[in-house]
Protein backbone atom coordinates (compact mmCIF):
# COMPACT_ATOMS: atom_id res chain seq x y z
CA UNK A 1 0.00 0.00 0.00
CA UNK A 2 1.10 3.28 -1.02
CA UNK A 3 1.45 6.64 1.71
CA UNK A 4 -1.70 8.53 0.98
CA UNK A 5 -0.07 11.89 0.79
CA UNK A 6 -2.10 14.54 -0.76
CA UNK A 7 -0.66 16.83 -3.33
CA UNK A 8 1.25 19.51 -1.63
CA UNK A 9 3.51 22.10 -3.68
CA UNK A 10 1.39 24.28 -6.80
CA UNK A 11 3.87 22.20 -9.23
CA UNK A 12 1.92 19.02 -8.32
CA UNK A 13 -0.97 20.90 -8.59
CA UNK A 14 -0.27 22.04 -12.27
CA UNK A 15 0.89 18.99 -13.48
CA UNK A 16 -1.76 16.48 -12.17
CA UNK A 17 -4.47 19.41 -14.01
CA UNK A 18 -2.76 19.47 -16.94
CA UNK A 19 -1.57 15.98 -17.47
CA UNK A 20 -5.38 15.15 -16.39
CA UNK A 21 -6.84 17.21 -18.02
CA UNK A 22 -5.67 16.42 -21.48
CA UNK A 23 -6.40 12.96 -20.73
CA UNK A 24 -9.93 13.56 -19.88
CA UNK A 25 -11.05 15.80 -23.01
CA UNK A 26 -8.54 13.05 -25.30
CA UNK A 27 -11.00 10.00 -23.71
CA UNK A 28 -14.24 11.91 -23.73
CA UNK A 29 -13.44 12.75 -27.58
CA UNK A 30 -11.96 9.17 -28.81
CA UNK A 31 -13.74 6.91 -26.32
CA UNK A 32 -17.27 8.44 -24.72
CA UNK A 33 -18.77 10.02 -27.44
CA UNK A 34 -17.58 7.65 -29.96
CA UNK A 35 -19.47 4.60 -28.24
CA UNK A 36 -22.36 7.23 -27.47
CA UNK A 37 -22.44 8.15 -31.33
CA UNK A 38 -22.27 3.85 -31.98
CA UNK A 39 -25.50 3.28 -29.61
CA UNK A 40 -27.35 6.25 -30.92
CA UNK A 41 -26.37 5.36 -34.40
CA UNK A 42 -27.55 1.95 -34.52
CA UNK A 43 -31.34 3.04 -34.15
CA UNK A 44 -30.37 4.66 -37.32
CA UNK A 45 -30.45 4.02 -41.00
CA UNK A 46 -27.26 5.55 -41.30
CA UNK A 47 -25.12 6.11 -44.37
CA UNK A 48 -22.66 8.57 -44.56
CA UNK A 49 -21.77 8.30 -48.15
CA UNK A 50 -25.86 9.50 -49.17
CA UNK A 51 -26.06 11.21 -45.69
CA UNK A 52 -28.30 9.80 -44.40
CA UNK A 53 -29.61 9.52 -40.83
CA UNK A 54 -33.07 8.58 -40.04
CA UNK A 55 -34.31 7.02 -36.63
CA UNK A 56 -35.92 3.39 -37.38
CA UNK A 57 -36.23 2.34 -34.07
CA UNK A 58 -34.81 -1.40 -33.11
CA UNK A 59 -34.91 -2.17 -36.54
CA UNK A 60 -31.04 -2.89 -37.38
CA UNK A 61 -31.30 -5.34 -34.26
CA UNK A 62 -34.27 -6.98 -35.37
CA UNK A 63 -32.57 -7.10 -38.67
CA UNK A 64 -29.52 -8.45 -37.10
CA UNK A 65 -31.21 -11.28 -35.12
CA UNK A 66 -33.10 -12.02 -38.58
CA UNK A 67 -30.11 -12.13 -40.65
CA UNK A 68 -28.93 -16.02 -41.70
CA UNK A 69 -24.95 -14.42 -42.40
CA UNK A 70 -24.62 -12.83 -38.78
CA UNK A 71 -25.81 -16.13 -37.39
CA UNK A 72 -23.20 -17.66 -40.03
CA UNK A 73 -20.97 -14.94 -38.43
CA UNK A 74 -21.14 -16.12 -35.01
CA UNK A 75 -21.00 -19.98 -35.43
CA UNK A 76 -17.66 -19.11 -37.47
CA UNK A 77 -16.60 -16.71 -34.36
CA UNK A 78 -17.16 -19.95 -32.38
CA UNK A 79 -15.71 -22.53 -34.11
CA UNK A 80 -12.66 -20.30 -34.41
CA UNK A 81 -12.43 -19.26 -31.03
CA UNK A 82 -12.64 -22.56 -30.00
CA UNK A 83 -10.00 -24.65 -32.36
CA UNK A 84 -7.47 -21.77 -32.13
CA UNK A 85 -7.72 -21.15 -28.36
CA UNK A 86 -7.75 -24.70 -27.85
CA UNK A 87 -4.64 -25.47 -29.95
CA UNK A 88 -3.09 -22.27 -28.60
CA UNK A 89 -2.93 -23.39 -25.49
CA UNK A 90 -2.33 -26.99 -25.46
CA UNK A 91 0.46 -26.38 -28.06
CA UNK A 92 1.77 -23.54 -26.15
CA UNK A 93 1.75 -25.33 -22.88
CA UNK A 94 3.65 -28.11 -23.99
CA UNK A 95 6.47 -26.06 -25.81
CA UNK A 96 6.74 -24.09 -22.31
CA UNK A 97 6.59 -27.31 -20.62
CA UNK A 98 9.29 -29.00 -22.83
CA UNK A 99 11.55 -25.33 -22.73
CA UNK A 100 11.34 -25.20 -19.04
CA UNK A 101 12.64 -28.74 -18.29
CA UNK A 102 16.13 -28.73 -17.01
CA UNK A 103 17.27 -31.24 -19.70
CA UNK A 104 16.22 -28.57 -22.65
CA UNK A 105 19.77 -26.69 -24.17
CA UNK A 106 19.45 -23.69 -25.98
CA UNK A 107 16.37 -22.20 -24.25
CA UNK A 108 16.60 -18.53 -25.28
CA UNK A 109 17.08 -19.69 -29.22
CA UNK A 110 13.95 -21.64 -28.97
CA UNK A 111 11.58 -18.79 -27.26
CA UNK A 112 12.96 -16.02 -29.76
CA UNK A 113 11.88 -18.44 -32.72
CA UNK A 114 8.73 -19.95 -31.51
CA UNK A 115 7.67 -16.03 -30.70
CA UNK A 116 8.80 -14.38 -33.82
CA UNK A 117 5.03 -14.75 -36.09
CA UNK A 118 3.92 -13.08 -33.44
CA UNK A 119 5.91 -9.92 -34.01
CA UNK A 120 5.79 -9.98 -37.42
CA UNK A 121 2.55 -7.87 -39.03
CA UNK A 122 -0.43 -9.83 -40.11
CA UNK A 123 -1.36 -8.39 -43.01
CA UNK A 124 2.49 -9.58 -44.61
CA UNK A 125 1.90 -12.71 -42.77
CA UNK A 126 -1.82 -13.82 -44.28
CA UNK A 127 -0.24 -12.76 -47.72
CA UNK A 128 2.61 -15.42 -47.32
CA UNK A 129 0.11 -17.84 -45.66
CA UNK A 130 -2.79 -17.34 -48.89
CA UNK A 131 0.52 -18.39 -51.49
CA UNK A 132 1.01 -21.43 -48.93
CA UNK A 133 -2.26 -22.26 -49.52
CA UNK A 134 -2.38 -22.20 -53.92
CA UNK A 135 -3.00 -25.22 -54.38
CA UNK A 136 -0.74 -25.49 -57.88
CA UNK A 137 2.21 -24.99 -55.86
CA UNK A 138 1.86 -23.72 -52.15
CA UNK A 139 4.28 -24.88 -49.84
CA UNK A 140 1.41 -27.04 -48.01
CA UNK A 141 0.07 -29.23 -50.72
CA UNK A 142 3.69 -29.75 -51.81
CA UNK A 143 4.61 -31.27 -48.45
CA UNK A 144 2.11 -32.88 -47.52
CA UNK A 145 1.38 -34.54 -50.80
CA UNK A 146 -2.22 -33.06 -50.79
CA UNK A 147 -4.62 -31.88 -52.89
CA UNK A 148 -6.78 -29.87 -51.37
CA UNK A 149 -7.68 -25.88 -52.46
CA UNK A 150 -7.76 -24.52 -49.20
CA UNK A 151 -9.54 -21.11 -49.33
CA UNK A 152 -11.66 -21.94 -52.19
CA UNK A 153 -13.34 -24.72 -50.35
CA UNK A 154 -16.00 -23.95 -47.84
CA UNK A 155 -15.19 -27.23 -45.87
CA UNK A 156 -11.37 -26.30 -45.27
CA UNK A 157 -11.16 -22.33 -46.02
CA UNK A 158 -12.11 -21.99 -42.06
CA UNK A 159 -9.76 -24.88 -40.55
CA UNK A 160 -6.91 -22.88 -42.84
CA UNK A 161 -7.52 -19.51 -41.41
CA UNK A 162 -7.37 -21.34 -37.99
CA UNK A 163 -4.33 -23.12 -38.79
CA UNK A 164 -2.78 -19.73 -39.84
CA UNK A 165 -3.64 -18.09 -36.52
CA UNK A 166 -2.46 -20.85 -34.33
CA UNK A 167 1.03 -20.63 -36.02
CA UNK A 168 1.21 -17.07 -35.80
CA UNK A 169 -0.27 -17.00 -31.86
CA UNK A 170 1.13 -20.17 -30.37
CA UNK A 171 4.22 -18.18 -29.13
CA UNK A 172 2.62 -15.38 -27.20
CA UNK A 173 0.72 -18.60 -25.15
CA UNK A 174 4.40 -20.49 -24.80
CA UNK A 175 5.98 -17.05 -23.57
CA UNK A 176 3.21 -16.39 -20.83
CA UNK A 177 3.16 -20.19 -19.58
CA UNK A 178 7.05 -20.06 -19.36
CA UNK A 179 6.46 -17.11 -16.93
CA UNK A 180 3.48 -18.82 -15.22
CA UNK A 181 6.15 -22.28 -14.96
CA UNK A 182 9.08 -20.07 -13.71
CA UNK A 183 6.76 -18.09 -11.45
CA UNK A 184 5.85 -21.99 -9.07
CA UNK A 185 7.25 -22.54 -5.94
CA UNK A 186 9.92 -24.64 -5.96
CA UNK A 187 8.97 -26.87 -2.72
CA UNK A 188 5.59 -28.50 -4.58
CA UNK A 189 7.60 -30.56 -6.73
CA UNK A 190 9.83 -31.58 -3.81
CA UNK A 191 7.16 -32.71 -1.89
CA UNK A 192 6.02 -34.30 -5.16
CA UNK A 193 8.87 -36.28 -5.45
CA UNK A 194 9.48 -37.54 -2.41
CA UNK A 195 6.08 -38.75 -2.63
CA UNK A 196 6.72 -40.54 -5.33
CA UNK A 197 5.17 -39.03 -8.21
CA UNK A 198 6.11 -39.60 -11.66
CA UNK A 199 6.18 -37.01 -14.07
CA UNK A 200 2.75 -37.16 -15.71
CA UNK A 201 0.90 -37.10 -12.02
CA UNK A 202 3.47 -33.93 -11.02
CA UNK A 203 2.09 -32.37 -13.94
CA UNK A 204 -1.53 -33.29 -14.22
CA UNK A 205 -1.82 -32.78 -10.02
CA UNK A 206 0.39 -29.81 -8.91
CA UNK A 207 1.46 -27.82 -12.39
CA UNK A 208 -1.48 -27.64 -14.20
CA UNK A 209 -3.49 -26.50 -11.18
CA UNK A 210 -1.03 -24.27 -10.24
CA UNK A 211 -1.40 -22.92 -13.80
CA UNK A 212 -5.08 -22.06 -13.82
CA UNK A 213 -4.36 -18.07 -13.20
CA UNK A 214 -2.32 -17.81 -16.66
CA UNK A 215 -4.20 -20.60 -18.87
CA UNK A 216 -7.51 -18.36 -17.90
CA UNK A 217 -5.69 -15.18 -18.88
CA UNK A 218 -4.68 -16.56 -22.25
CA UNK A 219 -7.94 -17.97 -22.86
CA UNK A 220 -9.34 -15.13 -22.18
CA UNK A 221 -7.99 -12.80 -23.70
CA UNK A 222 -7.38 -14.63 -27.20
CA UNK A 223 -11.37 -15.23 -27.17
CA UNK A 224 -11.49 -11.12 -26.45
CA UNK A 225 -8.84 -10.65 -29.40
CA UNK A 226 -10.41 -13.33 -31.74
CA UNK A 227 -13.60 -11.61 -31.69
CA UNK A 228 -12.13 -8.61 -32.91
CA UNK A 229 -10.05 -10.83 -36.19
CA UNK A 230 -10.72 -9.85 -39.66
CA UNK A 231 -7.48 -9.11 -41.02
CA UNK A 232 -6.92 -12.96 -42.22
CA UNK A 233 -10.23 -13.25 -43.44
CA UNK A 234 -9.94 -9.97 -45.63
CA UNK A 235 -6.79 -11.04 -47.43
CA UNK A 236 -7.25 -14.72 -47.78
CA UNK A 237 -10.70 -15.08 -48.17
CA UNK A 238 -13.00 -12.21 -48.35
CA UNK A 239 -15.48 -14.42 -46.37
CA UNK A 240 -16.33 -16.81 -48.96
CA UNK A 241 -16.04 -18.66 -50.22
CA UNK A 242 -20.06 -18.43 -49.85
CA UNK A 243 -20.48 -17.13 -45.98
CA UNK A 244 -18.21 -20.13 -44.96
CA UNK A 245 -15.17 -17.74 -43.21
CA UNK A 246 -17.03 -14.97 -42.23
CA UNK A 247 -15.93 -13.88 -38.58
CA UNK A 248 -18.22 -11.39 -36.83
CA UNK A 249 -15.55 -8.48 -37.14
CA UNK A 250 -15.44 -8.88 -40.77
CA UNK A 251 -19.05 -8.44 -41.09
CA UNK A 252 -18.63 -5.11 -39.64
CA UNK A 253 -15.98 -4.41 -41.54
CA UNK A 254 -18.28 -5.39 -44.71
CA UNK A 255 -21.37 -3.78 -43.79
CA UNK A 256 -19.49 -0.53 -42.39
CA UNK A 257 -16.99 0.21 -45.63
CA UNK A 258 -18.20 -2.30 -48.47
CA UNK A 259 -22.12 -1.58 -48.09
CA UNK A 260 -21.64 1.89 -46.24
CA UNK A 261 -24.63 0.32 -43.51
CA UNK A 262 -23.32 2.29 -40.52
CA UNK A 263 -26.56 1.89 -38.64
CA UNK A 264 -25.93 -1.98 -39.04
CA UNK A 265 -22.62 -1.94 -38.34
CA UNK A 266 -22.88 -0.34 -34.83
CA UNK A 267 -25.73 -2.71 -33.91
CA UNK A 268 -23.37 -5.93 -34.72
CA UNK A 269 -20.03 -3.92 -33.47
CA UNK A 270 -22.32 -3.70 -30.16
CA UNK A 271 -22.98 -7.29 -30.16
CA UNK A 272 -19.27 -7.59 -30.27
CA UNK A 273 -18.67 -5.05 -27.66
CA UNK A 274 -21.26 -6.62 -25.58
CA UNK A 275 -19.94 -10.53 -25.79
CA UNK A 276 -16.17 -8.60 -25.23
CA UNK A 277 -17.05 -6.89 -21.69
CA UNK A 278 -19.07 -10.14 -20.64
CA UNK A 279 -15.74 -11.99 -21.03
CA UNK A 280 -13.67 -9.22 -19.27
CA UNK A 281 -15.93 -9.43 -16.35
CA UNK A 282 -15.34 -13.40 -16.17
CA UNK A 283 -11.14 -12.75 -16.58
CA UNK A 284 -12.01 -9.78 -13.82
CA UNK A 285 -13.84 -12.48 -11.56
CA UNK A 286 -10.92 -15.02 -12.10
CA UNK A 287 -8.31 -12.85 -11.11
CA UNK A 288 -10.30 -11.40 -8.26
CA UNK A 289 -10.59 -15.15 -6.90
CA UNK A 290 -6.56 -15.92 -7.15
CA UNK A 291 -5.79 -12.55 -4.75
CA UNK A 292 -8.81 -14.05 -1.79
CA UNK B 1 20.83 -43.61 -20.29
CA UNK B 2 16.98 -42.81 -20.12
CA UNK B 3 17.91 -39.45 -19.29
CA UNK B 4 20.06 -38.67 -22.33
CA UNK B 5 16.83 -40.73 -24.52
CA UNK B 6 14.53 -38.10 -23.13
CA UNK B 7 16.83 -35.38 -23.78
CA UNK B 8 17.22 -36.12 -27.48
CA UNK B 9 13.93 -36.90 -28.05
CA UNK B 10 12.93 -33.51 -26.39
CA UNK B 11 15.26 -31.23 -28.47
CA UNK B 12 14.36 -32.99 -31.86
CA UNK B 13 10.85 -32.32 -31.14
CA UNK B 14 11.45 -28.72 -30.05
CA UNK B 15 13.64 -28.61 -33.62
CA UNK B 16 10.70 -30.04 -35.46
CA UNK B 17 8.54 -27.03 -34.21
CA UNK B 18 10.99 -24.36 -34.48
CA UNK B 19 10.66 -25.73 -38.42
CA UNK B 20 7.45 -25.31 -38.51
CA UNK B 21 7.37 -21.90 -36.93
CA UNK B 22 10.78 -20.55 -39.68
CA UNK B 23 9.34 -22.43 -42.94
CA UNK B 24 7.15 -20.13 -43.89
CA UNK B 25 9.75 -17.19 -43.14
CA UNK B 26 12.10 -18.83 -45.16
CA UNK B 27 10.26 -20.08 -47.71
CA UNK B 28 8.59 -16.53 -48.36
CA UNK B 29 12.66 -14.98 -48.42
CA UNK B 30 14.01 -17.46 -50.79
CA UNK B 31 11.25 -17.99 -53.31
CA UNK B 32 11.74 -13.64 -53.36
CA UNK B 33 14.60 -14.76 -55.33
CA UNK B 34 13.02 -17.03 -58.07
CA UNK B 35 11.39 -16.21 -60.89
CA UNK B 36 7.55 -16.62 -61.30
CA UNK B 37 8.45 -19.51 -63.50
CA UNK B 38 9.95 -21.38 -60.83
CA UNK B 39 7.71 -20.31 -58.05
CA UNK B 40 4.29 -21.47 -60.32
CA UNK B 41 6.04 -24.40 -62.06
CA UNK B 42 5.24 -28.15 -60.61
CA UNK B 43 8.51 -29.72 -59.52
CA UNK B 44 9.92 -27.10 -56.73
CA UNK B 45 12.73 -26.46 -54.88
CA UNK B 46 12.68 -24.58 -51.58
CA UNK B 47 16.48 -22.92 -53.17
CA UNK B 48 15.91 -21.28 -55.48
CA UNK B 49 17.45 -23.04 -59.11
CA UNK B 50 18.00 -19.52 -60.44
CA UNK B 51 18.20 -16.71 -58.23
CA UNK B 52 17.46 -13.09 -59.44
CA UNK B 53 16.91 -9.47 -57.74
CA UNK B 54 14.56 -9.12 -60.55
CA UNK B 55 11.82 -9.59 -57.61
CA UNK B 56 13.37 -6.77 -56.05
CA UNK B 57 14.16 -4.35 -58.73
CA UNK B 58 10.91 -4.69 -60.56
CA UNK B 59 9.18 -3.86 -57.74
CA UNK B 60 10.58 -0.59 -57.01
CA UNK B 61 10.29 0.32 -60.93
CA UNK B 62 6.55 -0.57 -60.93
CA UNK B 63 5.25 0.19 -57.69
CA UNK B 64 6.99 2.90 -54.95
CA UNK B 65 7.31 0.40 -52.46
CA UNK B 66 10.19 2.25 -50.61
CA UNK B 67 8.34 4.68 -50.39
CA UNK B 68 5.31 3.32 -48.15
CA UNK B 69 8.22 1.93 -46.46
CA UNK B 70 9.78 5.25 -45.89
CA UNK B 71 5.96 6.26 -45.32
CA UNK B 72 5.37 3.72 -42.71
CA UNK B 73 8.79 4.29 -40.51
CA UNK B 74 7.91 8.17 -40.44
CA UNK B 75 4.16 7.54 -38.77
CA UNK B 76 5.38 4.48 -36.78
CA UNK B 77 8.65 6.51 -35.35
CA UNK B 78 6.66 9.53 -34.91
CA UNK B 79 3.63 7.82 -33.09
CA UNK B 80 5.61 5.91 -30.84
CA UNK B 81 7.34 8.62 -29.70
CA UNK B 82 4.03 10.35 -28.83
CA UNK B 83 2.76 7.56 -27.26
CA UNK B 84 5.96 6.89 -25.16
CA UNK B 85 6.07 10.18 -23.81
CA UNK B 86 2.53 10.54 -22.98
CA UNK B 87 2.26 6.77 -21.54
CA UNK B 88 5.06 7.73 -19.44
CA UNK B 89 3.87 11.59 -17.79
CA UNK B 90 -0.33 9.86 -17.40
CA UNK B 91 1.51 6.85 -15.86
CA UNK B 92 3.65 8.86 -13.58
CA UNK B 93 0.38 10.83 -12.46
CA UNK B 94 -1.40 8.23 -12.13
CA UNK B 95 1.07 6.19 -10.37
CA UNK B 96 2.61 8.72 -7.83
CA UNK B 97 -0.36 11.07 -7.02
CA UNK B 98 -3.10 10.64 -4.62
CA UNK B 99 -6.29 12.59 -5.61
CA UNK B 100 -10.38 12.57 -6.28
CA UNK B 101 -11.32 10.53 -9.30
CA UNK B 102 -8.02 9.03 -9.64
CA UNK B 103 -9.29 5.04 -10.10
CA UNK B 104 -12.53 6.19 -12.47
CA UNK B 105 -9.80 8.20 -14.91
CA UNK B 106 -7.87 4.65 -14.46
CA UNK B 107 -11.26 2.87 -14.71
CA UNK B 108 -11.88 4.35 -18.04
CA UNK B 109 -8.42 4.27 -19.30
CA UNK B 110 -8.30 0.31 -19.09
CA UNK B 111 -11.77 0.60 -20.55
CA UNK B 112 -9.91 1.59 -23.47
CA UNK B 113 -8.25 -1.62 -24.06
CA UNK B 114 -11.90 -3.91 -23.82
CA UNK B 115 -13.37 -1.67 -26.62
CA UNK B 116 -13.19 -3.40 -29.84
CA UNK B 117 -11.56 -1.37 -33.07
CA UNK B 118 -15.09 -2.61 -34.71
CA UNK B 119 -17.29 -0.11 -32.36
CA UNK B 120 -14.78 3.39 -32.10
CA UNK B 121 -13.85 2.99 -36.05
CA UNK B 122 -17.20 4.05 -37.64
CA UNK B 123 -18.05 7.27 -35.28
CA UNK B 124 -13.89 7.83 -35.73
CA UNK B 125 -14.17 8.05 -39.24
CA UNK B 126 -17.33 10.11 -39.22
CA UNK B 127 -15.59 12.68 -36.85
CA UNK B 128 -12.21 12.53 -39.18
CA UNK B 129 -13.92 13.19 -42.33
CA UNK B 130 -16.63 16.14 -41.08
CA UNK B 131 -13.31 17.75 -40.01
CA UNK B 132 -11.70 17.48 -43.04
CA UNK B 133 -8.88 15.46 -41.89
CA UNK B 134 -8.93 12.92 -45.19
CA UNK B 135 -5.57 12.39 -46.50
CA UNK B 136 -3.68 14.36 -43.66
CA UNK B 137 -1.47 12.43 -41.36
CA UNK B 138 -3.27 13.90 -38.35
CA UNK B 139 -5.64 11.51 -39.02
CA UNK B 140 -3.42 8.71 -38.42
CA UNK B 141 -1.90 10.13 -35.22
CA UNK B 142 -4.39 11.92 -33.36
CA UNK B 143 -6.72 9.12 -32.72
CA UNK B 144 -3.59 6.86 -31.11
CA UNK B 145 -1.72 9.71 -29.26
CA UNK B 146 -2.34 8.21 -26.21
CA UNK B 147 -2.82 4.08 -25.43
CA UNK B 148 -4.62 2.27 -22.37
CA UNK B 149 -1.79 -0.48 -22.27
CA UNK B 150 0.73 1.96 -22.03
CA UNK B 151 -0.64 4.42 -19.64
CA UNK B 152 -1.24 0.85 -17.65
CA UNK B 153 2.38 -0.49 -18.25
CA UNK B 154 3.83 2.58 -16.98
CA UNK B 155 1.56 3.12 -14.20
CA UNK B 156 2.62 -0.66 -13.01
CA UNK B 157 6.34 0.75 -13.60
CA UNK B 158 5.73 4.21 -11.98
CA UNK B 159 4.72 2.32 -8.40
CA UNK B 160 7.92 0.74 -8.66
CA UNK B 161 10.16 3.58 -7.92
CA UNK B 162 10.91 5.06 -4.25
CA UNK B 163 8.87 7.66 -3.13
CA UNK B 164 11.66 8.77 -1.50
CA UNK B 165 13.64 9.31 -4.50
CA UNK B 166 11.02 11.65 -5.65
CA UNK B 167 10.70 13.16 -2.50
CA UNK B 168 14.32 14.04 -2.24
CA UNK B 169 14.20 15.82 -5.41
CA UNK B 170 11.09 17.60 -4.20
CA UNK B 171 13.20 19.58 -0.92
CA UNK B 172 16.25 20.46 -3.43
CA UNK B 173 13.53 22.07 -4.75
CA UNK B 174 13.04 20.99 -8.43
CA UNK B 175 9.41 21.45 -9.56
CA UNK B 176 7.42 18.07 -10.74
CA UNK B 177 8.39 18.98 -14.38
CA UNK B 178 12.22 18.51 -13.65
CA UNK B 179 11.48 15.50 -11.49
CA UNK B 180 9.67 13.91 -14.22
CA UNK B 181 11.73 14.49 -17.49
CA UNK B 182 15.52 14.32 -15.38
CA UNK B 183 15.05 11.99 -12.75
CA UNK B 184 11.49 10.01 -13.26
CA UNK B 185 11.65 9.62 -17.22
CA UNK B 186 15.28 8.04 -17.83
CA UNK B 187 14.71 5.60 -14.86
CA UNK B 188 11.72 3.54 -16.87
CA UNK B 189 13.99 2.43 -19.64
CA UNK B 190 12.53 -1.01 -19.70
CA UNK B 191 8.77 0.20 -19.49
CA UNK B 192 9.43 2.51 -22.24
CA UNK B 193 11.06 -0.12 -24.13
CA UNK B 194 8.32 -2.71 -24.46
CA UNK B 195 5.60 0.25 -25.05
CA UNK B 196 8.15 1.16 -28.00
CA UNK B 197 8.42 -1.71 -29.41
CA UNK B 198 4.98 -2.62 -29.40
CA UNK B 199 3.33 0.73 -30.48
CA UNK B 200 5.89 0.32 -33.31
CA UNK B 201 4.83 -3.04 -34.29
CA UNK B 202 0.66 -1.51 -34.07
CA UNK B 203 1.49 1.39 -36.28
CA UNK B 204 3.28 -0.64 -38.56
CA UNK B 205 0.50 -3.58 -39.25
CA UNK B 206 -2.09 -1.44 -38.91
CA UNK B 207 -4.06 -2.06 -42.12
CA UNK B 208 -8.03 -0.22 -42.11
CA UNK B 209 -7.33 3.22 -40.63
CA UNK B 210 -4.97 4.21 -43.01
CA UNK B 211 -6.39 2.24 -45.75
CA UNK B 212 -10.37 4.81 -44.80
CA UNK B 213 -8.14 7.72 -44.39
CA UNK B 214 -5.64 8.35 -46.64
CA UNK B 215 -6.63 8.74 -50.37
CA UNK B 216 -3.44 9.75 -52.17
CA UNK B 217 -1.77 6.52 -53.12
CA UNK B 218 2.40 8.05 -52.48
CA UNK B 219 0.99 9.01 -49.06
CA UNK B 220 -0.49 5.42 -47.92
CA UNK B 221 1.44 3.02 -45.62
CA UNK B 222 3.15 -0.36 -45.97
CA UNK B 223 0.12 -2.90 -45.22
CA UNK B 224 -1.96 -1.21 -47.31
CA UNK B 225 0.43 -1.01 -50.16
CA UNK B 226 1.08 -4.97 -50.05
CA UNK B 227 -2.83 -5.05 -50.83
CA UNK B 228 -2.65 -2.03 -53.21
CA UNK B 229 0.01 -4.65 -55.13
CA UNK B 230 -1.71 -7.74 -54.53
CA UNK B 231 -4.62 -6.23 -56.27
CA UNK B 232 -2.89 -4.62 -59.09
CA UNK B 233 -0.42 -7.66 -59.83
CA UNK B 234 -2.32 -10.18 -58.27
CA UNK B 235 -0.56 -12.79 -60.32
CA UNK B 236 3.24 -11.62 -59.74
CA UNK B 237 4.00 -14.03 -56.96
CA UNK B 238 7.80 -12.97 -57.29
CA UNK B 239 6.70 -9.45 -56.22
CA UNK B 240 4.36 -10.46 -53.98
CA UNK B 241 7.03 -12.31 -52.28
CA UNK B 242 9.51 -9.70 -52.90
CA UNK B 243 7.03 -6.59 -51.05
CA UNK B 244 6.10 -8.86 -47.84
CA UNK B 245 9.62 -9.74 -47.21
CA UNK B 246 10.18 -5.95 -47.20
CA UNK B 247 7.35 -5.58 -44.69
CA UNK B 248 8.52 -8.63 -42.48
CA UNK B 249 11.75 -8.78 -42.36
CA UNK B 250 12.79 -5.32 -40.80
CA UNK B 251 10.43 -6.21 -38.19
CA UNK B 252 12.03 -9.38 -37.18
CA UNK B 253 15.58 -8.04 -36.99
CA UNK B 254 14.37 -4.93 -34.91
CA UNK B 255 12.95 -7.85 -33.12
CA UNK B 256 15.99 -10.46 -33.07
CA UNK B 257 18.33 -7.72 -31.39
CA UNK B 258 15.42 -6.36 -28.97
CA UNK B 259 13.77 -10.30 -28.02
CA UNK B 260 15.00 -9.95 -24.66
CA UNK B 261 13.22 -6.71 -23.29
CA UNK B 262 10.31 -7.92 -26.04
CA UNK B 263 9.78 -11.12 -23.95
CA UNK B 264 10.12 -9.66 -20.66
CA UNK B 265 7.68 -6.75 -21.40
CA UNK B 266 4.93 -9.49 -22.26
CA UNK B 267 5.73 -11.48 -19.53
CA UNK B 268 5.73 -8.18 -17.14
CA UNK B 269 2.58 -7.27 -18.59
CA UNK B 270 0.47 -10.57 -18.69
CA UNK B 271 1.91 -11.56 -14.61
CA UNK B 272 0.40 -8.18 -13.79
CA UNK B 273 -3.02 -7.73 -15.63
Amino acid sequence: MFKRRPLQSKSEVWMRNIVMGILVVYMAVFLIIPVIMVIAGSFHQWNPLNETYNWIGIENYVRMFSYPTFWQSMLNTVIFCVFVVFFRVTIGLAVAYALNSKMTRFKTFFRTVFYMPTVTPLVAVAYVWKIMYNPQFGLIDKIFGLDINWLFDSKFALPALMLMTVWKDFGYAVILFLSGLLSLPADCYESASLDGADAWQTFRYITLPLLKPTMLFVVVTSIISYLQAYVPVLVMTKGGPGTSTYLSSYLVYDQAFKQYNFGYASAISLFILVLTAAFTVISFKVTGNKDE
Amino acid sequence: MKQKVLKTTLFIVLCLAGVVTVLPFVWMVLSSFKTNGEIESLEQSLIPLAPTLDNYLNLQSNFDFLRYFANSILIAVLVTVIVVYTSCICGYVLGKYQFKGKNLIFGIVMMTMMVPWSVTIIPRYTMFVKAGLLDSYLSLILPVMFSGFGIFMMKQNMEGIPDELIEAARLDGANEFQIFHQLVFPLCKNGISAIAIFQFLWVWEDYLWPYLMMDSENKQLLAVGLTLFNGRYSTDYGGLFAATAISILPVIIVYVIFQKRFIAGVAAGAVKG
